[in-house]
């Protein structure tokens, strides 16, 4: 339990830190905050008032303090380009990535698990040669690479899925395949040699002298046994997931944080980015402290 | 084939083979009748059992007894085919209990088999229980593996097998986690895994290795009582002859995947005929169980691989003869035991 608590604290103490890095890295970065919003022939004397007016002439830290102010009192503020309320942008493009991240990862465990048992317990046969092959690709192909060629066969050969956009079911399969394709070929990959290595152990060959059927042995104890370093990695493929949100969301047009944060990025957008850049990085730590946590749960020694 | 018990022999009346020189009246529980099981692969083909017969009786312990290698375990396992294979593989011989071939079973009539009719209890208990799940889950699973029972039947009958097994506390222990145990209650609960189903035969493959020397005897103790009490056949593998000398009925010495002398307990550890259980009881000093514990003969154990013709242990032998490189000597009875060998120890 107080496992639980430190890792919680330590959560918090990360956020902290992790957003005032976003909140310096995009202020340093250079780049021309006022481009996105003056007309061109803005003189630099209206450039420095407007700065004033969004309160980025004042020293970093103090921005940050304001910044942290603001959000506690649940003002998220505006946007830099078009001035529309932040609060009101993040419902929206949340619940979207949500729907896509949240996709990804049922496939990834879905797929993942089922085909890294079978690869295990029928290693060595053309099933297994099969599945490692299949998760060797997931692995190799780069994502935008893996979107370019299903947009091509599904949406432009075969026409059966839309290329990009959102709308119902339909426009969440290539998007949610592509973010999944590098956890499921992972999750293979880990499921197959976690479940090798439980095989060795002698309770198998217990349970086995006991009479249990095969069924039993392997969907319960082998499976179970395996499943703790998988859920123990849980948490990384949240976070590899938002990683390559960034970029499917783009090639997908999928209107969500990911594509939210490449534009507010490219036009220097900071209220923008700081905050979904937090929204990412809270996705992350939360995926880790979860993962931790049930780590915890499914192992008895560390739950009593 | 059949190894005897009567103490009485009479070589003229040998039955087909030599070795069935006494028949025993009963018949026995479980026979294993010149069993080979052997590696099978791509580029190589050797035996590691060569021909081992055993019987096993109800109501009596069988002690397996021999060095490390000679192929104890692998006859044990391969009783329910618990053998890993590939490479493993049985080649020969058949393995009879109450006259059915267990080599000839399914895979599910061997299921069925596993644990109702034949268990086996393994060396080291602590890595034997899977360390995610209770004690009472695993012998509810392994009751309701076997036939229909309500949670509570269930529940009753893992309770009732703990307390078999020598457990204090069955309630207690019945939800508890293996970590939780110690080496002595995680081998009673083994105990208490093989017997929920009520089995006629345990096998018991050095169960009281991994323990201390105090939980060693209270384990023989309660499968000699499991034995008296249930009129069970208990077959015990072991290194120990001291083992052997406190609860085993009769005896069977292995050497190299092969039997070379087996009679009843007393008669081999009192004269032993062959050779090499002669040097084994030379060795020790006295049958006390800490000192017991087989310790080679002189000389190097031939792999598997390098087994010829004549006498397997003709290279440790000092009794060796000529024909002992050349003749494959037979198990052939030799006064109240029986003995493989050319130049027997008187
Ligand atoms: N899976 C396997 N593949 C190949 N050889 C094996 C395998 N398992 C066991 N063997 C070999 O079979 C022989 C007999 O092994 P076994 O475990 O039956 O010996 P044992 O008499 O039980 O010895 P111990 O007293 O050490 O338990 C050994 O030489 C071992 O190397
Ligand atoms: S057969 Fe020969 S070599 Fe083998 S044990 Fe007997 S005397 Fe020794
Ligand atoms: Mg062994």
């Amino acid at each position: 339990m107080t496992a639980i608590l430190k890792r919680v604290a330590l959560t918090l103490v990360l956020l902290f830190a992790s957003s005032f890095a976003v909140f310096a890295a995009i202020r340093l970065s250079g780049g021309d905050v006022t481009a996105a919003r003056l007309p061109a022939s803005a003189t630099a004397a209206d450039r420095e008032l407007f700065l004033q007016q969004v309160g980025l002439d004042q020293p970093i830290v103090r921005q940050y303090f304001t910044y942290l102010g603001n959000m506690f009192r649940g003002d998220l503020g505006n946007s830099l380009t078009n001035n529309a309320s932040i609060s009101a942008l993040a419902v929206d493009k949340m619940r979207n990535s949500l729907i896509l991240g949240a996709a990804a990862l049922v496939l990834v465990f879905a797929i993942g698990i089922p085909l890294g048992l079978v690869a295990a317990l029928r290693r060595n046969s053309w099933v297994d040669t099969g599945i490692t092959s299949f998760s060797v690709a997931g692995m190799a192909i780069p994502n935008f690479w893996l979107a370019l060629i299903l947009i091509y066969i599904f949406a432009i050969q075969f026409q059966v899925l839309p290329a990009a956009g959102q709308g119902g079911w339909r426009y969440l399969v290539l998007p949610s395949v592509v973010l999944a394709a590098e956890g499921v070929a992972l999750t293979v990959r880990m499921t197959r040699s976690a479940v090798l290595d439980t095989l060795g152990n002698d309770f198998v060959r217990t349970l086995r002298a006991a009479g249990l059927s095969n069924r039993r042995i392997y969907l319960k104890h082998v499976l179970r046994n395996s499943l703790l370093p998988i859920v123990s990695l849980a948490g990384l493929r949240v976070g590899q997931i938002v990683g390559y949100a960034l970029v499917v969301e783009v090639i997908f047009g999928w209107p969500g944080v990911g594509q939210t944060l490449v534009n507010a990025v490219l036009r220097r957008d900071y209220p923008v980015v700081q905050f979904f850049a937090l929204v990412l990085v809270v996705v992350v730590t939360l995926g880790n402290l979860a993962a931790s946590i049930g780590y915890t749960l499914v192992n008895p020694r560390l739950r009593k | 084939m059949s190894s005897d018990t009567d103490p009485i022999v009479d070589p003229g009346t040998s039955g087909t083979t030599p070795v069935e020189h006494a028949t025993d009246a009963r018949t026995p529980l479980l026979e294993i009748d010149d069993l080979r099981v052997g590696v099978k692969g791509d580029n190589v083909a050797y035996d590691i059992v060569r021909g081992v017969s055993l019987s096993l009786y109800d109501n009596e312990i069988l002690a397996v007894v021999g060095e490390s290698g000679c192929g104890k375990s692998l006859t044990a396992l391969s009783v329910l085919a618990l053998h890993q294979s590939p490479p493993l593989h049985i080649t020969g011989g058949a393995i009879r209990y109450r006259g059915v071939d267990l080599t000839t079973l399914s895979a599910a009539e061997m299921r069925a088999l596993r644990g109702a009719e034949i268990s086996m209890i393994f060396q080291d208990p602590m890595s034997a229980l899977d360390p995610m799940f209770t004690v009472g889950s695993l012998l509810t699973s392994a009751v309701r593996a076997h036939r229909k029972a309500s949670k509570a039947e269930a529940r009753n009958a893992a309770l009732e097998a703990l307390a078999d097994a020598g457990i204090e506390d069955p309630r207690r222990r019945f939800d508890e986690y293996p970590f939780q145990l110690s080496g002595g209650v995680s081998q009673r609960v083994m105990i208490a895994l093989a017997l929920v189903n009520d089995p006629s035969v345990i096998i018991a493959d050095e169960p009281t290795t991994a323990l201390d020397v105090t939980v060693q005897a209270q384990i023989l103790e309660r499968l000699r009582m499991l034995k008296e009490e249930r009129k069970m056949g208990i077959m015990l593998i072991t290194h120990n002859l001291g083992v052997v000398a406190a609860v085993a009925d009769r005896t069977a010495v292995m050497y190299l995947g092969e039997v070379v002398e087996t009679g009843s307990a007393q008669d081999v550890l009192a004269v032993p005929h062959h050779p090499y259980t002669n040097g084994l009881l030379a060795a020790v000093p006295r049958l006390n169980s800490k000192v017991a514990d087989l310790k080679p003969v002189m000389g190097r154990v031939p792999q598997p691989q390098e087994i010829t013709a004549g006498c397997a242990f003709r290279d440790r032998c000092e009794r060796a003869l000529d024909r002992c490189a050349t003749e494959h000597p037979v198990l052939a009875p030799r006064h109240r035991t029986s003995v493989r060998c050319h130049n027997p120890v008187d």
